[in-house]
């Protein structure tokens, strides 16, 4: 800190000897111009307590090793100014080229003053106003003193006053001392101000630390350029209405709540409010030449109306409660501001803190006491347009999200209605009991799905959630491809197999997961996603209608399948105690590791193939030979085909093979026979039925009515034939009676026949 | 062939009767359904085939609900391939629901209509709770009675509909009639007169329904023995008692005795062979490129046993 401040000193105060300074204070709005001098000598060895106690808190130069230059001058005996403290602000407006402000550090002096020093310096200050200089005489009022200077000291400090450390509780009556302009109360009592409207051209006035509770008594005072009310009691900014020339007004460490009653106060260029208890910044209109403005240790959240300031240069925001740029944004909208200071508030503690801080003000040359390089700058640069890329990017993926959430929405509305019209159906058709609940299960998702809607589309944009609306409407089905999971929500997913799905990708997935799908359209696909995910080993199923054991079969003819999931939801058929080991055991030669996250155990193998084993038993040995070739499809008849020839052939050979096979693959198999087809197919398939029964029953009847015919002439016959034999018989006897004539007629036969 | 009823009536109305007409329309059918295969290995093998698994009961097997049904041969060949099946469910003594039941149903049929479940599960949980769990062999001789019994029960309800309602019903039985619209009428009936229906009447009713059904009725001496041992008996404690009768399970002869329907020793063997197997071959997935091979192994396994053990449920005609 010291070394800073030599540091900052010695390159202005080059040609000055040992610190001394020259300063001159003008101001142009004052009629007649005045030009106050002050001649400023330091004694550097002797660095004075008094300015670590007090000055540095009040710290109303950013310029703060200039002023700490200056404010030592109580103790250097030839000082020629009263009151030094009140100059040092006056410099430090003067000031502009010094660089690096310190003055961060300021107010975090020490606040207990060692006695000796400030005797010391009250001693020291004693050229003009020491005890014995200044008669204080009771007036007539019975609580006012009244102020008397002797001439000698009136002649040499014609235009100031000091009355530091009198334990003065009350303002002296000061008479027949109209010209003086300086007027100095510092470290006293005094709880009011009074008895000076009568200083009309008083230009410094300095009540730093008494017990002033209010502003007041200073509304004669037009002259008035620099007003030090720090370390009293003042709750509020107030009666400064007629004060329109101030240059400087230092209210440090009171108890203001609130920036009020300051928009006249157009020429004003410090306003210190550091140490109060200001929660917020604002109603800062009107403060056109306020060039500094300290506010370090208060409550701050948020800071507006910064950028009405056209003229401030130097911000100290220093130990406040700023936890986010948003709240302090009007920064990055004013064009003058040079020099910030953030330290000591959560803001400052967040990695991204310091290039945003850059990135949004690119005017600013100093930050948190640290000149700020071109390379931070840069860097500040780089960083936020990655964080503005990654913004884009979080917006983009948001945007994803929020269009998937609001088409799964969409598709969960849609099946809704769907299974409400199929339940309906059903309902129709056979009013059983069991309906009811489903009916109102799915008005509970119903209701759940459809509410949310609105509410979380009025947090979007409006131009964003118009967009989105026309994309739910749109948007029936939705497939999405994270990692290794391929979901598909919606019938109209299904299709995307058919695409042509890169290699890569398609090799990847491992997971596909369905929903709001219809299980039996799912079947339909699942040759195609055998071929086009080869490696998909667990399937997903939530909302899919799955309500028969024997839907699980068609999933029999995946290629590899190691976890099943099957979501309660929207699938009923995960209430059956069974489903699990009809599941183990239907596609037993998956040898899955896990049902709905569940790990496979031998013992549920076991229980499995006790269920269910008779079943696959009977059917497979047990169907007539036709049936069972019909039942297993074409693939495998034609292989079954090809079996029966060899076994023709060499029958031997082809035995010892299937013992093989029978014993390493007969449990697959076996459950072939229980396959699943869809209602859709199935039904289809029964019409098929009823029309070739249709033509049977005709072929048949057909038949039997020729084999009843064929029967009763046959019975008919069977009746007439004895008789008709007898007749037959005795026709021939009849004939046969008469040998000789017989034998004649035979031969006449013959010799006619040649 | 020539019995005396043989002679006492036309050919065809004796062929039908005997659902001869049945069997042979479906033997063409399936021959035209699978006429390719057929033609593999001879048409006179086929129709052997055909009428031996009419015998042994297996032709029901994963055939539709129209054809299951049609015939008592083919409703007691279903309820016996049910047990026989299943049998290891109720064996391991899970409790299911009517739905759970319905799917193993459908495992066999895949048609099976729910109408009939839940009829059956309504025997067994008269009328009420249809959410409940049931045992397999409750479910099943429930299950039994109304499938094999189907039609006649549903004369019976309309029978006891009207009995309830106080008309006549000898003069009004319309099996055709829904017994959805019977069911709604006891609700009237006054608060005083006591449940059911006096069970003589009841029985008068049933015995003249029985001499006029064309379809299977249960035996009327045992109707008659089971309403004796009551006054007073409602519709669903009538079937429940039907279903529980151990002569009425006998006279069906689809099913073991109540007693001994978890044992069955020769599938118990099988299924521990199957057991077995199924714990040589935890992984069996490095064996699947062979599965097709198996086929004539299993076919030549049936063979084996269709030669070695006789089935129970022949073929006779009633």
């Amino acid at each position: 800190m010291i070394p800073g401040k030599y540091r900052s000193v010695s390159g202005r105060s080059a040609n000055n000897v040992n610190c001394g300074l020259h300063l001159v204070i003008q101001t142009s709005s004052l009629p007649e111009k005045h030009k106050v001098e002050f001649k400023l000598h330091r004694d550097t060895p002797s660095f004075p307590g008094r300015l670590l106690q007090h000055d540095l808190e009040r710290n109303y130069s950013s310029r703060q090793g200039d002023g700490r230059v200056i404010s030592p001058s109580p103790r250097s005996k030839s000082s020629c100014i009263s009151s030094t403290t009140n100059l040092t602000e006056l410099y430090g407006l003067e000031m502009k080229t010094a660089t690096s402000s310190l003055s961060a550090f300021g107010d975090s002096s020490i606040q207990t003053p060692s006695k000796a020093r400030i005797r010391q310096g009250c001693h020291s200050a004693g050229p003009n106003i020491s005890g014995d200089h200044i008669n204080l005489v009771s007036s007539s009022m019975p609580s006012f003193p009244i102020l008397h200077r002797s001439s000698e000291e009136k002649i040499l400090y014609s235009d100031r006053l000091t009355l530091e450390r009198q334990k003065l509780t009350v303002c002296p009556i000061i008479d027949g001392e109209e010209h003086l302009r300086l007027l100095n109360f510092q470290h006293n009592f005094i709880t009011r101000i009074q008895n000076i409207s009568n200083l009309q051209r008083l230009i410094f006035l300095d009540l730093y630390d008494n017990q002033i509770e209010e502003i007041s008594g200073l509304s004669t005072l037009r002259s008035l350029r620099v007003l030090l009310l720090g370390k009293n009691r003042i709750k509020k900014i107030s009666n400064l209405e007629n004060l329109i020339n101030l240059d400087v007004l230092d209210l440090h460490g009171n108890q203001i709540t609130k920036i009020e009653n300051v928009s006249h106060l157009c020429d004003l260029r410090v306003l210190n409010l550091a140490r109060n208890l200001l929660s917020h910044v604002d109603n800062l209109n009107g403060l056109d030449s306020l060039t500094e403005l300290n506010l370090r240790h208060n409550q701050i959240t948020f800071v507006r109306d910064v950028d009405n300031l056209p003229s401030l240069q130097r911000l100290f925001l220093s130990f406040n409660n700023i936890s986010s740029f948003d709240s302090v944004s009007c920064l990055a909208d004013s064009t003058s501001l040079s020099d910030i200071t953030f330290d000591g508030n959560p803001i400052a503690q967040e990695s991204w803190y310091k290039h945003t801080v850059l990135q949004n003000m690119t005017q600013l040359r100093q930050l948190d006491m640290k000149r700020v390089t071109e390379e931070e700058r840069r860097m500040a640069s780089v960083v936020a347009k990655k964080e503005e890329e990654k913004k884009r990017e979080s917006q983009k993926q948001s945007l994803l999200k929020e269009k998937k959430r609001l088409t799964i929405n969409n598709v969960a509305r849609h099946w809704d209605l769907q299974q409400r019209v199929a339940n309906s159906a059903t309902n129709q058709d056979r009013k059983e009991s069991a309906s009811p609940p489903q009916d109102q299960d799915c008005c509970q998702t119903e209701g759940s799905t459809v509410s949310p809607l609105p509410e979380d589309t009025g947090a979007v944009d409006s131009g964003l959630s118009s967009t989105f609306q026309g994309l739910s409407v749109i948007d029936t089905h939705l497939v999405e491809v994270d990692g290794d999971t391929l979901s598909l929500y919606g019938s109209g997913a299904l299709e995307s197999l058919d695409r042509n799905w890169s290699v890569q990708t398609a090799g990847m997935i491992t997971t596909v997961s369905f929903t709001f799908i219809e299980f039996d359209e799912i079947v339909q696909v699942l040759p195609k996603l055998k071929m086009k995910f080869p490696n998909s080993l667990h399937l997903k199923f939530r909302e899919t209608n799955l309500v028969m054991l024997q839907q699980f079969n068609a999933l029999a003819q995946l290629r590899r399948i190691d976890q099943l999931t099957v979501d309660p939801q929207g699938n009923p058929v995960v209430n059956f105690t069974l489903w699990k080991y009809y599941v183990l055991f239907r596609l037993s030669h998956f040898s899955m590791q896990k049902i709905n996250g569940t790990e496979v155990t031998q013992n549920d193998m076991i229980m499995a193939e006790r269920l269910f084993g008779i079943l696959a038993h009977i059917a497979s040995s047990e169907l007539p030979q036709y049936r069972l070739i019909s039942i297993l499809g074409d693939v495998r008849k034609k292989q079954f085909r090809y079996l029966l020839e060899t076994k023709g052939k060499k029958p031997g050979i082809v035995n010892e093979e299937n013992n093989d096979s029978k014993r390493l693959v007969g449990e697959n198999t076996n459950r072939a026979t229980l396959n699943y087809t869809t209602r859709e197919f199935y039904n289809e398939k029964l019409e098929d039925i009823k029309e070739k029964k249709k033509f049977c029953k005709m072929y048949m009847e057909d038949l039997m009515k020729e084999a009843t015919e064929i029967n009763m002439k046959n019975e008919a016959l069977q009746k007439l034939w004895p008789q008709m034999f007898i007749e037959l018989v005795r026709d021939a006897v009849i004939e046969i009676r008469n040998k000789n004539s017989y034998m004649k007629l035979c031969l006449q036969q013959i010799t006619d026949q040649k | 062939m020539l019995s005396p009823e043989r002679l006492a009536q036309p050919d065809h109305e004796y062929l039908a009767q005997r659902h001869v007409l049945t069997y042979m329309e479906d033997a063409v059918y399936q021959l035209l359904e699978n006429r390719e295969d057929v033609s593999q290995y001879g048409i006179s093998r086929f129709f052997t085939e055909y009428f031996n698994s009419v015998c042994q009961g297996t032709h029901i097997l994963f055939r539709e609900f129209s054809f299951i049904q049609a015939t008592p041969h083919n409703r007691a060949s279903f309820l016996r391939a049910f047990w026989r099946c299943f049998r290891t469910v109720g064996k391991n003594g899970d409790l299911l629901t009517m739905r759970e039941y319905h799917c193993l149903l459908q495992l066999l049929c895949p048609d099976f209509p729910l109408e009939l479940t839940q009829k059956a599960a309504r025997i067994v949980l008269l009328d009420d709770a249809m959410d409940c769990l049931m045992s397999f062999s409750d479910f099943l001789f429930a299950f039994q009675i109304q499938f094999y019994y189907s039609e006649f029960l549903d004369s019976v309800a309309a029978i006891y509909q009207d009995l309830l309602s106080g008309k006549n019903p000898n003069t009004v039985i319309v099996p055709t009639s829904s017994s959805g619209q019977h069911r709604q009428r006891p609700a009237l009936g006054e608060a005083g007169v006591p449940e059911g229906v006096e069970a003589s009447q009841f029985y008068q009713c049933l015995e003249n329904l029985c001499d006029r059904h064309k379809y299977s009725c249960p035996p009327l001496a045992l109707v008659k023995e089971i309403l004796s041992g009551v006054q007073r008996l409602t519709f669903y404690g009538f079937l429940g008692s039907l279903s529980k009768h151990p002569g009425v399970n006998q006279a069906l002869g689809a099913l073991p005795d109540k007693g001994d329907l978890m044992q069955d020793p020769a599938m118990d063997e099988e299924l521990e062979r199957l057991v077995v197997r199924s714990r040589l071959h935890r992984t069996p997935r490095q064996h699947r490129a062979q599965e097709p091979g198996a086929l004539g192994t299993q076919r030549r396994d049936k063979l084996e046993a269709l030669e070695r053990a006789p089935e129970p449920s022949r073929w006779q005609p009633e």
